[in-house]
């Protein structure tokens, strides 16, 4: 009896509801926040609005304008780039001296008088300590500078003006205005890059920033292309010029991500991401002081140490294997040497070579140990002078030494162009790898985002061999 | 490295290229063709036939088998098979050479189409999908969702009465709601009335509605007819249409006495500085991007104001409620406003 009442009622209801139709819902919900609006307008009065909007308003007038738009955003954007890597070399040198030259050789010492096998003290000190300290000692003074600095920029409102700026630009393929943010946020580190996705809060565009925020030349990048760029695009223009033509080089390549940026985000809207929902709005907050030192806080301890963190627990593994690859034998060869002939044929036809190939699958815990682990494989298998020992990373100190070391190991014009742009274009480092799994929540995407950018990498580096090759 | 030769590594590498372009292009690759087709069994073909004579017995057109052979375009012997199957199912049966529809035929025909109905509103709530693509997605989803599973589909979206282009959803017991309205080409000069329906077929007077930027729950007015145009106003903007185009729109004419605001008009049409009063947002926002505009204050009777504009012509920020808020002009061009 009672279930025959319910089913009753439940009828009754749909009926009803086929009765008001569709609109009704819809209606209602418009009709609260319709009244709520004007409760609000009745209720609440606000004093002194005018002034500040009127000095926001001028602010604005000037940083969205045709003519000084866009100059400004360039020049801020150069400006941090150029603080980050400028000012990031004294600290960066000072904690190399610190735990790569002072604390590593104590480190040794201290084993060799406690009387450690010669494979655990290199499997630990050789390995596992000196990826750590290399990581930490290339990676924290960028970031320590960087992000305080683009925190303060969004802090003081700036960043929402860029993002209305340019996104006529991105919706032309298919991306959010944002993306630029998060865009110059890989510029400093794609995980932080990854994470600040977050702001975006449409679920493809969202996507698509994920997925091409490696494009952005990271932190950890930037001083691979400096070094190479210097050693060989800078040796076959003459002397005067080449500081000029290395430092074109390297700025040619941080455009060509954002080209690739730009092409990636367009054919993902256009393909696997065109079932994602897609919203649009963007608020330009009113302008405020920065909060100077609660942004430098914040901005240290959720994006800086976080991602330090990350990347030391990745990097302490990479260490281990870098060493034990070199030092575990395989018949008459190390593991290392074995990789490396068996990679070789594949690195040709990339214009690249086995030593470059293995290092990127050692090295895929953080950018900031290819060139030390090239160095040490290079030097491993021409048997040339030099290095640390199997295992050990290096770096010279001398940019021609690092030079002579390469050339040594077969290096050639196209080989440094395409390491440049296979340093551009390869899966992202393990720390970002585990960021877009942790934002995403999905293998799928993390594995689209982690495989598209090398196979695009072996794509244009192949091409750029051959016809090179068949050029020159 | 003997064999190594530039010109052959790349002849090799085009020759890949193309074999995956063939393999993997949309719609038309190898792969996708290869997938659909060991899919495509009899039931799609019955369902289709199924939904054809439905949709033209609501016609008041019968159909022969010729008429059904030369409108599907699948190959002859399957559509006979079918229909043999068919009849002997007691899905349908002859009257003439007419092919007609049994009441468990119709019946049947009806699930389909609120699949397909439904599964269109789903893309268009749920999804971010373009709507150019609805229909024919659609028609592919209808054949895969079962009774249970349109349901719930039913049941997630809220029961709906109309799909996104006006047509009415079959319920689960069959019944459908009224469309009580008329072409569009068929109205009178002054006549006012509002867009309740947009015929998805044929295909491109569809696209060609979509580009002209119709959209359904729109209110218009005509202004002029002759044979071969068909000219009106609607929200602040003059269309002119062939009667062709028009027919496939459908109009709800509203009576003369309600009070219909005039100078109508959307937002993407104001000019720096200038002040109105939102009337309310189409329909055709909708699901995330509907409630996230209401979220931000663009409710009915709120002010806005054109704040900035933009350096590449768009999004441009919009004040209101004291906040400035960017939109793009394919969102700025569905909110309705009146400038004071």
């Amino acid at each position: 009896m009672k279930n025959k009442n319910i089913e009753h009622i439940i009828s009754l209801s749909n009926d009803l509801r086929w009765q008001i139709g569709d609109e009704f819902h819809d209606n209602l919900a418009e009709g609260i926040y319709a009244d709520a609006a004007e409760i609000v307008k009745d209720s609440v009065h606000k004093t002194d609005e005018k002034n500040k909007l009127r000095l926001d308003a001028r602010i604005d007038k000037i940083i969205t304008s045709k003519i000084w738009g866009f100059p400004i955003m360039f020049l801020i954007l150069a400006l941090v780039l150029w603080l980050t890597i400028i000012g990031a070399n004294y600290p960066s040198s000072m904690l190399a001296g610190l735990l790569l030259d002072t604390v590593h050789p104590a480190l040794k010492a201290f084993a060799s008088s406690i009387g450690m096998p010669w494979w655990l003290d290199g499997f630990l000190i050789d390995g596992v300590y000196l990826a750590v300290a290399w990581v930490i000692a290339v990676m924290l003074p960028p970031m320590a500078i960087f992000f305080p600095l683009f925190t303060l920029l969004e802090d003081f409102g700036y960043l929402p003006r860029v993002a209305f700026n340019l996104d006529h630009l991105f919706k032309l393929s298919g991306a959010h205005g944002k993306q630029a943010l998060t865009m110059s946020m890989g510029f400093g580190c794609n995980a932080a890059g990854v994470v600040a996705t977050r702001i975006i809060d449409s679920p493809r565009e969202r996507l698509i920033a994920i997925i091409t925020n490696n494009f952005s030349l990271c932190n950890g990048r930037w001083p691979t292309q400096i070094l190479i760029a210097t050693i060989f695009v800078g040796a076959v223009v003459p002397n005067s010029f080449s500081s000029i033509a290395s430092l074109s080089a390297v700025i040619g390549i941080a455009i060509l991500g954002i080209f690739f940026m730009f092409l990636v985000s367009w054919a993902l809207s256009k393909t696997v991401l065109k079932g994602e929902v897609s919203t649009f709005n963007l608020e330009l907050p009113p302008y405020r002081p920065p909060r100077f030192w609660k942004t430098i806080y914040t901005s240290l301890i959720d994006r800086t140490i976080i991602v330090l963190w990350r990347a030391i627990v990745f990097a302490a593994p990479a260490g281990a294997v870098i060493w034990l690859i070199s030092n575990v034998y395989l018949g008459d060869q190390s593991m290392a040497a074995w990789l490396i002939s068996s990679l070789d044929g594949f690195g040709f036809l990339l214009g690249l070579n086995g030593v470059i190939l293995v290092a990127y699958i050692v090295a895929i815990p953080a950018n900031e140990i290819v060139i030390p682990t090239i160095l040490m494989l290079t030097v491993l298998v021409t048997g040339i002078d030099g290095g640390a020992g199997a295992g050990v990373m290096f770096e010279l100190d001398s940019v021609s030494a690092t030079g002579d070391v390469l050339r040594a190991g077969g290096w050639t014009l196209l080989t440094a162009i395409n390491l440049m742009l296979f340093s551009l274009l390869h899966n992202p480092c393990s720390t970002t790898i585990y960021t877009i799994y942790k934002e995403t929540k999905s293998v799928k995407w993390t594995v689209v985002a982690s495989i598209l950018p090398v196979i695009m990498g072996f794509i244009v580096t192949f091409l750029v061999a051959q016809i090179w090759r068949l050029f020159i | 490295m003997n064999t190594y030769n530039p010109i052959t590594a790349l002849l090799i590498f085009l020759a890949i290229s193309v074999f995956a372009y063939l393999l993997f292009r949309p719609y038309k690759g190898w792969y996708w063709l290869i997938k659909t087709n060991s899919k495509s069994n009899g039931k799609i073909v019955v369902e289709d036939i199924l939904k054809l004579l439905y949709h033209s017995e609501n016609a008041n057109k019968h159909l022969n088998l010729n008429d059904i052979i030369r409108t599907l375009k699948t190959n002859d012997t399957l559509i006979v098979d079918s229909i043999n199957k068919m009849a002997a199912h007691e899905l349908i049966f002859m009257e003439g050479d007419a092919v007609k529809l049994t009441k468990s035929g119709s019946d049947y025909a009806l699930r389909i189409v609120r699949a397909h109905r439904l599964w269109e509103k789903f893309l268009a709530e749920k999804t971010g999908f373009d709507r150019a693509e609805w229909h024919e997605r659609a028609e592919r989803k209808e054949h895969e969702l079962t009774k249970d599973e349109t349901d719930i589909l039913a049941s997630k979206l809220g029961n709906p009465q109309f799909d996104p282009h006006g047509d009415p959803i079959p319920t689960n017991t069959g019944k459908i709601a009224k469309i009580k309205g008329t072409a569009l080409s068929e109205l009178t000069v002054d006549t006012i009335g509002r867009i309740i329906h947009i015929k998805d077929k044929p295909d491109i007077i569809y696209k060609q509605i979509l580009a002209e930027k119709i959209h359904i729950g729109s209110l218009i007015r005509v202004v002029d007819k002759t044979a071969s145009r068909i000219v009106f106003h609607s929200e602040g903007e003059s269309f002119v249409l062939a009667p062709i185009i028009a027919g496939n729109i459908t109009v709800s004419i509203l009576e003369k006495d309600v009070v219909v605001e005039e100078n109508l008009a959307r937002l993407s049409i104001l000019k720096e500085g200038e002040t109105a009063k939102i009337i309310g947002i189409s329909k055709e926002i909708r699901g995330e991007s509907r409630r996230r505009l209401l979220d931000l204050g663009f409710v009915k009777g709120a002010d806005v104001r054109l704040d900035l504009l933009n350096p590449l012509g768009e999004p441009n920020a919009f004040l209101i409620k004291g906040t400035s808020i960017a939109l793009r002009n394919n969102q700025a061009s569905k909110i309705l406003i009146k400038k004071v």
